[in-house]
C-alpha cells in the first residue's frame, strides 16, 4: 500500500522503430504510428501532461478507447517504459530512474505471462524466492493467495494444463503474494469469455476487500471501470479527459467523449439551440423546447453561457416513451431489441439514431413483445437529466 | 459411384508406387550404414571381393577386426575416444551457452549492430568451409587453438550461424510479457535469463544440441587441418591413420572402427531425436 503520484509525466515515441523499453533499452516492436496521437519534435506522444494523485489502498482505473495511452501509462509506472518527461512518485519516493524490481509492485498482464516451465506453485512462489523469503514463509504464503483464489487444488499443475480464468488466478495470485506496495493490472479480463469475465470481476471486488493495497486497473471496458473503480480516469489520444468517481462520470460528463463512453447504451444527442428568455434558459429539440433544471440553470448562469447552438445529450434510461407530455419529439422505430426486462428501442429522430430504454412492466400486455418496424413513436425528458456541450470546443457547458 | 470407385484405386496406386520410391531412396540412404556393420564382421580380404555379401563361415572375422582396429598403430584408439568426446562435449557446451545468450540479445534489441551480427550469421551457414580453412588452419596455430581443450573455440564461431538462427526463431515466439512479468518479479537481465529463458528454450536446446553433437563428433576435416595429428586425433583421424607398414589399410578393421564411432550418436540422436521435431514446430506458432 503506498501512494502514488504522477506528475506532468509525458511519453514521446521516437518516430524509428524498437522504442519500448527492455533490459537493454530497446525492444523489438516498436507500437505502430497511431494517426490520431499528436506529432511533436521528438515523435509521437502518446501521453501527454498526466497528473494524478492516488490515495493509498485507491482503486484507480484508467479507462479509454485502444491506444489512448493507458496502457503506456501503466507501463510507466511499473517501469517497463521509459519516462520521457515528469515524476512519478511512489510513497514519496521519485521512482523515475528505478528498476521494476525495485519498485516493490507487481503487476497482472493481459496474457497472464505465467512461465510456462513451473508448476502453479512455483510460479507465485517464484517472486518471493527472488526475494530470499525462508521457505516455510513461502509456503504459508502461497497456501493462503490459492485459497483466496479458489486453486489450491491446481497448485502442482503447469499452466498449460490449465483454462483462462484459472490462469488469470494464477497470475493475481503471483501478483499479491509478494503483497506489494501498488498492484497493477494491465486489461486482466480481456482474454476471457463474458460469463468469466463478470465472474472474475466480481473476484477481484472481493479481492480488493481482502488486500490492503493500491490499485491501478487498465481497461478499456466501461462496465470493469465503472463496478471496479474508485475513481476514473478516462483517457484519449493521449490526454486525460476527466478524473472522477464513476457517478461523477455518469452524471456530469466533462465533455462529449466522456458522455458517449460512460454508460450503455451509450448517450444519445441532438443537435438543439441554447436560448435565453430573460434569465431562463431553455434548449429546443427540433420543436419541443426544455427548460434545464434549477441547479443546471444556476450553473450556466454562474458560467455566463450565451445563447448558441449545442449539444444536447440524454441518457436512453431518462427517455420516457409517452404520447401525453406538453413537450414531445417523435421519431420512427428503427430496431427493437427485446433485453428480456427491458426493451431497446432505436429510434430515428431528426436524422440521428436515438436509444430508449423501455421497462416492459411499464409497456401495455400487447407491447411487451416488442415495437413494430416504422412504427411511428413521441417521446420526452426532464429538465434535469439533460447535459449540454459546446458546439465547438465539445465541452460541458455546465463546469 | 463407378467414378467414385475408379478415384479410390487410383488413390491406391499412387499410394502403392510413392511407398516404392520411398522404400528405394529409404534403402539407398541405409546401405552405406548396413555394408559398414557387415564388412565390420569380414575378414580384410573379403571385404574388397565379398562387399556386400554378408559374412559367412569363411569369410566371417568375429571381433577380430574390432580388437585390430582398437589395438592398431601407435596412437591408443581410446585417446582418440577421449579427444572426440572432449571436442564434443566443449563445443556443444559453448555453442548452446553462447549462442542462445546472443540469440536472446539479438532477438530483443533493435539495433543495427544486432541486425550486422544476424545476418553475419546467417552469412558464414552459407560460406563453405573449404574457403576458409587454410588461413584457418595459420590462425589457429597461432592462437594456441590446436588442442582438444581449445578446438572448440573454432567450433563454436563455425558452428554459431545455424544456432543462432535457430534460437532468434523460437525467442521471437516467446511473448516479451513473460520477461517482463521477471523484471517485476525481481529478476535483473542475467537471472531472466537463466530462470526464464533458457527453460523455455529447451526444446531448441535439444534440437540444436543434437544438430552439434552430430556434426562436431563426426567431422573430420577440421580437427585434421588444426590438430597436431601427432599428438591429438579424433576418432575419424585415427580411422583415417589404420594403415600398414607400406600403407596397405586394413579395411575390415576400419568398418569397425566406423561402426563403433556411429554408435554414440545413433544412441543420442534416438534418445532424443523427439525433441527435435518439438523444438523445429516450436518456433514455427505462437503459443
Amino acid at each position: 500500500m503506498a501512494e502514488v503520484s504522477l506528475k506532468h509525466i509525458e511519453k514521446i515515441y521516437p518516430n524509428i522503430e524498437g522504442e519500448k523499453k527492455h533490459f537493454f533499452g530497446k525492444k523489438k516492436d516498436a507500437p505502430k504510428k497511431k494517426s490520431n496521437l499528436k506529432q511533436v519534435d521528438g515523435g509521437v506522444l502518446a501521453v501527454e501532461d498526466f497528473n494524478l494523485d492516488i490515495a493509498d489502498r485507491e482503486f484507480i482505473v484508467l479507462v479509454g478507447p485502444s491506444g489512448c495511452g493507458k496502457s503506456t501509462t501503466l507501463r510507466m509506472v511499473a517501469g517497463l517504459e521509459e519516462i520521457t518527461s515528469g515524476e512519478l512518485y511512489i510513497d514519496g519516493k521519485l521512482m523515475n530512474d528505478v528498476a521494476p524490481k525495485d519498485r516493490d509492485i507487481a503487476m497482472v498482464f493481459q496474457s497472464y505471462a505465467l512461465y510456462p516451465h513451473m508448476t502453479v506453485r512455483e510460479n507465485m512462489a517464484f517472486p518471493l524466492k527472488l526475494r530470499n523469503v525462508p521457505k516455510d514463509q513461502i509456503d504459508k504464503k502461497v497456501e493462503e493467495a490459492a485459497s483466496i483464489l479458489g486453486i489450491t487444488e491446481y497448485l502442482d499443475r503447469k499452466p498449460k494444463a490449465l483454462s483462462g480464468g484459472q490462469r488469470q488466478r494464477v497470475a493475481i495470485g503471483r501478483a499479491i503474494v509478494r503483497e506489494p506496495k501498488v498492484l497493477l493490472m494491465d486489461e486482466p479480463l480481456s482474454n476471457l469469455d463474458a460469463k468469466l469475465r463478470n465472474q472474475m470481476r466480481a473476484e477481484i471486488i472481493k479481492l480488493r476487500q481482502r488486500i490492503d493495497t493500491t490499485f491501478i486497473y487498465v481497461t478499456h471496458d466501461q462496465t470493469e471501470a465503472m463496478t471496479l473503480g474508485d475513481r476514473i480516469v478516462i483517457m484519449r489520444d493521449g490526454v486525460v479527459q476527466q478524473v472522477g468517481t464513476p457517478q461523477e462520470l455518469f452524471d456530469h460528463p466533462a465533455n462529449l467523449f466522456v458522455a458517449g463512453f460512460i454508460g450503455v447504451p451509450q448517450m444519445n444527442f441532438f443537435d438543439a439551440k441554447l436560448t435565453k428568455d430573460g434569465d431562463i434558459y431553455k434548449v429546443k429539440v427540433g420543436d419541443a423546447t426544455f427548460v434545464p433544471s434549477e441547479a443546471k440553470q444556476k450553473r450556466l448562469a454562474a458560467k455566463g453561457v450565451t445563447p448558441q447552438d449545442v449539444t444536447l445529450g440524454i441518457r436512453p434510461e431518462h427517455v420516457t416513451l409517452t404520447d401525453d407530455a406538453p413537450e414531445l419529439v417523435t421519431g420512427t422505430v428503427d430496431v427493437s431489441e427485446m433485453m428480456g426486462s427491458s426493451i431497446h428501442l432505436h429510434l430515428n429522430t431528426l436524422g440521428k439514431d436515438v436509444i430508449v430504454i423501455v421497462q416492459t412492466q411499464d409497456l401495455k400486455e400487447e407491447k411487451r413483445g416488442g415495437f413494430k418496424l416504422g412504427e411511428k413513436v413521441s417521446f420526452t425528458f426532464g429538465g434535469d437529466v439533460i447535459h449540454l456541450f459546446g458546439k465547438d470546443d465539445e465541452k460541458n457547458l455546465e463546469f | 459411384m463407378a467414378s467414385k470407385q475408379e478415384t479410390l484405386t487410383s488413390e491406391r496406386r499412387h499410394k502403392t508406387i510413392a511407398s516404392v520410391v520411398l522404400s528405394i531412396i529409404c534403402i539407398i540412404y541405409v546401405m552405406p550404414i548396413v555394408t559398414v556393420v557387415i564388412n565390420s564382421f569380414k575378414k580384410n580380404t573379403f571385404v574388397k571381393t565379398d562387399t556386400f555379401a554378408l559374412p559367412n563361415a569363411e569369410t566371417a572375422a568375429g571381433w577380430a577386426n574390432f580388437i585390430k582396429g582398437m589395438t592398431f598403430g601407435n596412437y591408443p584408439f581410446m585417446a582418440s575416444v577421449a579427444n572426440s568426446v572432449i571436442i564434443t562435449v566443449i563445443s556443444t557446451f559453448l555453442i548452446l551457452f553462447f549462442c542462445s545468450m546472443a540469440a536472446w540479445y539479438i532477438a530483443r534489441v533493435n539495433s543495427k549492430f544486432c541486425k550486422v551480427i544476424y545476418y553475419l550469421c546467417i552469412f558464414s551457414m552459407v560460406v563453405p568451409f573449404q574457403m576458409v580453412m587454410f588461413t584457418l588452419s595459420k590462425t589457429a596455430d597461432v592462437l594456441k587453438l590446436n588442442t582438444p581443450f581449445t578446438i572448440p573455440i573454432v567450433y563454436l564461431g563455425f558452428g554459431a550461424g545455424l544456432a543462432i538462427f535457430m534460437f532468434v526463431g523460437f525467442v521471437k515466439s516467446i511473448p516479451i510479457e513473460i520477461e517482463e512479468a521477471a523484471s517485476i518479479d525481481g529478476c535483473g537481465p542475467v537471472r531472466t535469463f537463466f530462470r526464464v529463458v533458457l527453460p523455455m528454450l529447451k526444446p531448441t536446446l535439444i534440437s540444436v544440441g543434437i544438430l552439434e553433437v552430430m556434426w562436431v563428433w563426426n567431422d573430420y576435416l577440421l580437427p585434421y587441418l588444426v590438430l597436431d595429428i601427432n599428438k591429438y586425433r579424433t576418432i575419424p583421424i585415427h580411422i583415417q591413420y589404420l594403415k600398414g607398414s607400406y600403407g596397405t589399410v586394413d579395411l575390415g578393421a576400419t568398418m569397425a572402427l566406423i561402426l563403433l564411432s556411429i554408435i554414440p550418436v545413433i544412441v543420442f540422436y534416438l534418445a532424443l531425436q523427439k525433441y527435435i521435431i518439438k523444438g523445429v514446430a516450436a518456433g514455427a506458432v505462437k503459443g
